[in-house]
Order: C-alpha cells, then sequence, then structure tokens
C-alpha cells in the first residue's frame, strides 16, 4: 500500500479554532485532533492510565491534562510530563485542502 | 512502659502488620484510623503527620517521643527495648 | 460490577502503566489481591483507585498524586524502596518482597542528604 493510501481524512481545518479539540472516531480508533497556534495534532483520546477520554481534559498551550486525575501530557510527543516514559499514541497529521488528515498506520514515536 | 500510639489506615495492611506485632510481644496501644475518623480528629492527625514529614504515609507509630512512619519492626524492637 | 472483575480490569490497566516505569505487581499475590481489594472499594466510596496505605487530605493536587499508580509522582523515593509505598508493585527484579523495607519520606530525603 502506498503511504498516501494511509491518510484520512478527520475534519476541515476550519473546524478547530487555535486551542481547540475535537474527539473523533476513526476506523474503531478514540482519536483526538488537536489545533495548537496553526498546528493540528492527533493522539489517542485514552488516557494511558485508566483510559479517560482526554477530550473532555483541559488544553493549555501544548499540555493536555486528563478530566479524571489530573495526568498531563504534551501533545506534540504524546509524553507524559510525570514520566516520560509512559505516552499517548500519537499520529501524524496534514492539512490537504482545507482538510485535515491523519495517519493512524504511522503512529509517532515522538519527534 | 513506653506509650504507643498510631496513626493507621483501615484499607492498610501494613498498619495490619504493625498492630500484629505489638499484640504479639504484649505491648498495649492505641490507634486511630485516619480514614474512619471524625474531622476534628483527621485534622489533628493531619497535622502531626505533614509537620513529621510531609507526607501522608500510614502507619504512623509513635513510641514515646519517637516516631516511626511505615512498617518496621526492628526500629520498633530497639525502641521499645524489645 | 462485582469487585473481582473491577479488580481484573485496575490490575490490566495499571501493569501496562507500571511496566516502562521498571516495576511489576508484586510477587506476593495474596498481598496484591488484598491491596485492589482495598483500591475497588476506594474507588466505589471516592470515586479513584487511591493508594490504601497513604491519607487524602481533601486537597486535589495533593490527593490525585496518590491515585494508583502513583509511581510517577514519588519516583526517587520508590526506587530507592525497590516498591511502592504500599508494596503493591516492586522494581522488575524483585523475587524476595518481604526484603523490601518501608523507607519513610523523611528518612529517604536525610539520606539523600548525607550521600
Amino acid at each position: 500500500m502506498k503511504q498516501e493510501d494511509n491518510w484520512i481524512f478527520a475534519l476541515k481545518a476550519d473546524e478547530l479554532d487555535n486551542g481547540e479539540k475535537k474527539p473523533l472516531l476513526i476506523e474503531g480508533n478514540k482519536v483526538l485532533v488537536l489545533k495548537v497556534g496553526d498546528d493540528f495534532f492527533a493522539m489517542s483520546n485514552k488516557c494511558p492510565h485508566m483510559e479517560c477520554p482526554l477530550s473532555k481534559g483541559t488544553l493549555e498551550q501544548y499540555v493536555i491534562k486528563c478530566p479524571c486525575h489530573d495526568w498531563r501530557f504534551d501533545v506534540r510527543e504524546g509524553k507524559f510530563l510525570d514520566a516520560e516514559e509512559i505516552r499517548v499514541p500519537i499520529y501524524e497529521t496534514k492539512v490537504m485542502e482545507e482538510g485535515v488528515f491523519v495517519n493512524l498506520s504511522m503512529e509517532g514515536a515522538g519527534k | 512502659m513506653k506509650k504507643v500510639v498510631m496513626y493507621t489506615l483501615s484499607t492498610c495492611p501494613w498498619c495490619m502488620r504493625a498492630k500484629k506485632f505489638f499484640r504479639e510481644h504484649d505491648i498495649p496501644f492505641e490507634y486511630t484510623d485516619y480514614d474512619k475518623a471524625d474531622d476534628k480528629t483527621k485534622e489533628a492527625i493531619k497535622e502531626d503527620c505533614l509537620a513529621h514529614g510531609s507526607e501522608m504515609s500510614f502507619p504512623f507509630v509513635k513510641i514515646d517521643d519517637e516516631v516511626v512512619v511505615g512498617y518496621n519492626p526492628d526500629k520498633y524492637a530497639t525502641l521499645l527495648d524489645l | 460490577m462485582d469487585n473481582e472483575k473491577r479488580k481484573e480490569q485496575l490490575r490490566t490497566m495499571f501493569s501496562k502503566v507500571v511496566d516502562p516505569l521498571g516495576y511489576k505487581f508484586s510477587p506476593d499475590e495474596e498481598l496484591v489481591g488484598f491491596l485492589l481489594e482495598q483500591e475497588v472499594n476506594i474507588e466505589k466510596e471516592k470515586g479513584s483507585p487511591f493508594c490504601p496505605c497513604q491519607g487524602l487530605t481533601g486537597e486535589r493536587e495533593h490527593d490525585m498524586k496518590l491515585v494508583c499508580p502513583c509511581i510517577p509522582f514519588h519516583r526517587e523515593h520508590y526506587d530507592a524502596m525497590r516498591r511502592c509505598w504500599c508494596g503493591l508493585y516492586v522494581h522488575k527484579d524483585v523475587e524476595d518482597p518481604d526484603s523490601l523495607m518501608q523507607i519513610s519520606l523523611k528518612e529517604f530525603r536525610e539520606s539523600k542528604n548525607k550521600n
């Protein structure tokens, strides 16, 4: 399969403003798409602690805080701020023709 | 005989082991379960624990004026000259 | 949900959390079963599976650091003991958990300052 085949449409680029986020179900995966500044990020919507939906948490700059127990993650790399060995799976995003696309087949290992 | 006073949690197995230790050595002791205590008692225990070592770890064992935080039979024995 | 089922769920979720930190569930199955039972009851009463051996103060910032597994918030202290405070988790290479002592935070800090 060619790589471009793995890009899945998530939402329209104008659906999110800076600091906003939206939970989506993409091919059966709970994915959270966020916008910080001009950039879009995508990550699993399940907190690696107890699987709470991160979409209900608060986003400040690049840090999302889980609503259940306040675990904080960097949306760029998925790292848990208090122990970097723990990560939320993150996914690559790209914007094409006003649409935000997510690549679920390439889980970002932290850039 | 030295006075043994303990703060414990009803859910904590190490608190149970500490009680067992004193019973087995025929040492009388008093204890209060922090999680079951009324608000006023809770506040007093909290102050005591935080003042000692800025933590809320149990068991918190006072043997006269000495404090042992945690289940530590060797320390209990030393302090009680067992 | 019955307690046994929730205990198993917590076990599955938490083992994924502690594994990358270098910890595993204690080989003392009886202790693990007892502690998980307490956590399930605490979760029913207070909404989260807090540590059964540490006290809540009612301040969110303090209490959230005691939700199991609380290792990330007490890393250095627990690494020195090679176990967490309640003993639910131990370092992966530990086979005899009874050999590990509880060291209070105060003692830990004092010994650290000496070295």
